[in-house]
């Protein structure tokens, strides 16, 4: 018997069961579509996690350092950075403060919700701008003390004015740089550059705007406003600055960069830290852990739904079986007229196969739907499947079908014709 | 010669207390273009006789040889291929399957040879034009009389021109006049140069054929030529 003409034959039975089939199907449909919704969300959101952090600015090394009396470590970092000059592109604080600012009507104090990157699961990046999801809830901005530098580590360019120079912050200058989408929440359409904000009552002058990063997404790291670091006695005199960011050249100077840091904080440290705590670690290899992270949630996450698959196949067993013990008389008749044994078998696996390919597509459908929706719902991203995790399903579900559709073909197969055709 | 039983035994439960010899040492001989009826009460082993020599079901011992091949040295697979070509079955309760229309019916022993599909559905229609159906191609089986589903099984029967035609109480289901059709349509065929094999328990319906064997308790106890009523 040809193949098309067992697939035709496979079909005709499907839809000579219309109710059963569905039902035999449900099992693959729910199976798929969680598979699909898991592993498609978990996938999307580490992939845009990983273009987040290009965004930042790929080759970053993260330094943590602060000193048992209180005093700043910056100072230190930064004159040692500049001995770096072959591996490191520059150094900033990266320590946020908060505030009031005050320009106009608008009062960061009175916008809704908490702004700024959270971090979640274990690397994975999200914004959180709460659920509400609504486009016109203007956000506070995520205030920043920043070096000459900062633009160089966190991947920003200017689009209008002018950045921090080495004189503000050693000036101690009242200015401040917006981000894209700060400048336009204060300022809307207005230009920006020469306004003067109320910093916690103090007059800062914006002198410069840097451009947008992203302009589709919703992530908060175009709503950010950059200070001289100096400025912080003015601004947040009680906070030390702890948290810096390196920008290595590439990422072998990445390694190199980390390792030399690490010597000169333990120098300054002592080797068992008694006279402060350091870190520092290159973002490569936090992505590079992010990345591990985020295939081994898909493996679990996937794996405890494959268990709902699993739970679909057995069904598929199970309905296969009493369509075989319901169709005796009718494989009799085939055997009688000339079926083989391969006929009757491939027949009954064509069937099952079928009945999951469609429960697969189905589900994928499905899945699909689920994946747009668990990416709005929980992590405000636009996700697609991917072709790879798509056609991995339907692979999938009619490898299922084949799997549990062997049993009951190889018991239609070896009925006896004779009796076979004695059943009801 | 096209069949020949040697010493035919078929013995469930051998050995056992419950042991039923449903063929007790028949021995056959039948030639081709023969119309030969196989008569006996429920329980005389007709049935079982048909299912061997129809290669639906082996005996337990002695010889069967069709057309010079001995059918217990032959695998599943050319087993099959015997009742594909050589044969075609006519049931009581006609055995259509019920989810194909009455061409795919036909169709269906076609299917298994492999036969493309423009000529297979030629020959099934032609073999539906023998039965009168071939304006009935697209009809479910549960759509038509008793009459038209046994007419539907005779074309199945032919489609694949098969030297044998056997026929199990082809009537047992019909009414007596749409019954006298279908055994006018047997003796046509054994006309047109078919081995007819006729299973029946009336007398009556015996009467269509040339050569009567009567079989009790598994044990052939006539075998004899007789004047035929022609239909």
């Amino acid at each position: 018997m040809k193949i098309g003409q067992a697939l035709k034959m496979a079909l005709k039975s499907i839809l000579g069961n219309k109710g059963r089939s569905a039902l035999t199907m449900l099992g693959i449909i729910i199976g798929i579509a969680s598979v699909m919704t898991i592993v498609s969300t978990i996938s999307g959101m580490n992939k845009k996690s990983m273009e987040m952090m290009a965004a930042m600015g790929t080759n970053k090394i993260t330094v943590s350092a602060s000193y048992n009396n209180g005093r700043d470590a910056f100072q230190d970092l930064y004159d040692y950075c500049q001995k770096l000059s072959d591996y490191v592109d520059g150094v900033t604080p990266n320590s946020q403060f908060s505030a009031t600012v005050v320009y106009g009507a608008k009062n960061s104090a009175k916008m809704g919700g908490s702004s700024g990157m959270g971090y979640y699961g274990g690397g994975m990046m999200v914004a959180s701008e709460g659920g509400s999801g609504s486009e016109n809830t203007e956000m506070p901005p995520t205030l920043y003390f920043g070096s000459d530098q900062y633009a160089i580590c966190n991947n920003f360019k200017i689009a209008k004015g002018r950045d921090i120079t080495l004189l503000d912050i050693q000036d101690y200058k009242q200015v401040c740089v917006l981000g894209a989408r700060a400048a336009q929440t204060f300022f809307n359409y207005v230009d920006p550059v020469g306004k003067t904000m109320q910093v916690n009552g103090l007059p800062y002058t914006v002198i410069g705007v840097y451009k947008e990063k992203d302009p589709d997404s919703k992530w908060s790291m175009d709503n950010i406003i950059v200070f001289p670091y100096t400025v912080k006695r003015m601004l947040a005199p009680s906070t030390t600055l702890t948290e810096f960011s390196v920008k290595a050249k590439s990422s072998d100077a990445a390694v190199e960069a980390t390792s030399r840091i690490i010597s000169f904080l333990t120098g300054l440290m002592g080797q068992n830290r008694e006279k402060g705590y350091f870190s520092a670690q290159s973002e490569n290899q936090w992505q590079q852990s992010s990345n591990d992270y985020a295939t081994m949630m898909s493996l679990v996450m996937g794996g405890i739904a494959a268990i709902s698959l699993l739970v679909g196949g057995i069904g598929i067993m199970n309905i296969m079986l009493v369509t075989v013990t319901e169709r005796t008389r009718e494989i009799g008749i085939r055997r009688a007229i000339g079926a083989e044994r391969g006929s009757i078998v491939t027949q009954f696996l064509i069937e099952a196969a079928m009945i999951c390919g469609i429960g697969g597509i189905i589900g994928i459908a499905i899945g699909t739907l689920g994946t747009r929706i668990a990416g709005r719902l929980l992590v405000q991203m636009n996700i697609w499947p991917s072709l790879g995790i798509t056609l991995g399903a339907f692979a999938l579900s009619v490898a299922l079908g084949i799997l549990f559709g062997i049993y009951p073909a190889a018991k239609a197969s070896k009925l006896q014709p004779v009796e076979a055709l004695r059943a009801e | 010669m096209l069949i020949e039983l040697k010493d035919i035994y078929k013995i469930y439960a051998e050995g056992l207390e419950s042991e039923v010899r449903a063929l007790d040492g028949v021995s056959l001989d039948i030639d081709r273009g023969e119309f030969v009826a196989i008569v006996g009460q429920s329980g005389s082993g007709k049935s079982t006789m048909m299912n061997v020599l129809g290669c639906l079901d082996i005996p337990t011992r002695g010889e069967y040889l069709l057309d010079g091949v001995d059918v217990k040295e032959l695998s599943d697979k050319e087993l099959s291929h015997i009742r594909n070509k050589q044969i075609g079955f006519i049931f009581q309760q006609y055995n259509l399957v019920q989810n194909l229309n009455v061409l795919e019916n036909v169709e269906l022993p076609l299917i298994y040879q492999g036969i493309g599909i423009e000529k297979r559905r030629e020959m099934a229609l032609e073999a539906l034009e023998k039965v009168g159906l071939e304006n009935r191609v697209k009809h479910r089986p549960t759509e038509m009389s008793g009459g038209q589903q046994q007419r539907v099984a005779i074309a199945r029967a032919i489609a694949t021109r098969p030297p044998i035609i056997m026929a199990d109480e082809p009537t047992g289901a019909l009414d007596s006049h749409t019954g006298q059709d279908v055994l006018k349509f047997l003796q046509q065929l054994n006309k047109d140069g078919s081995t007819v094999i006729l299973i029946t328990h009336d007398n009556g319906i015996a009467a269509t054929a040339r050569r009567v064997v009567r079989l009790a308790d598994g044990k052939k106890t006539e075998d004899c030529e007789q004047e035929v009523d022609w239909l």
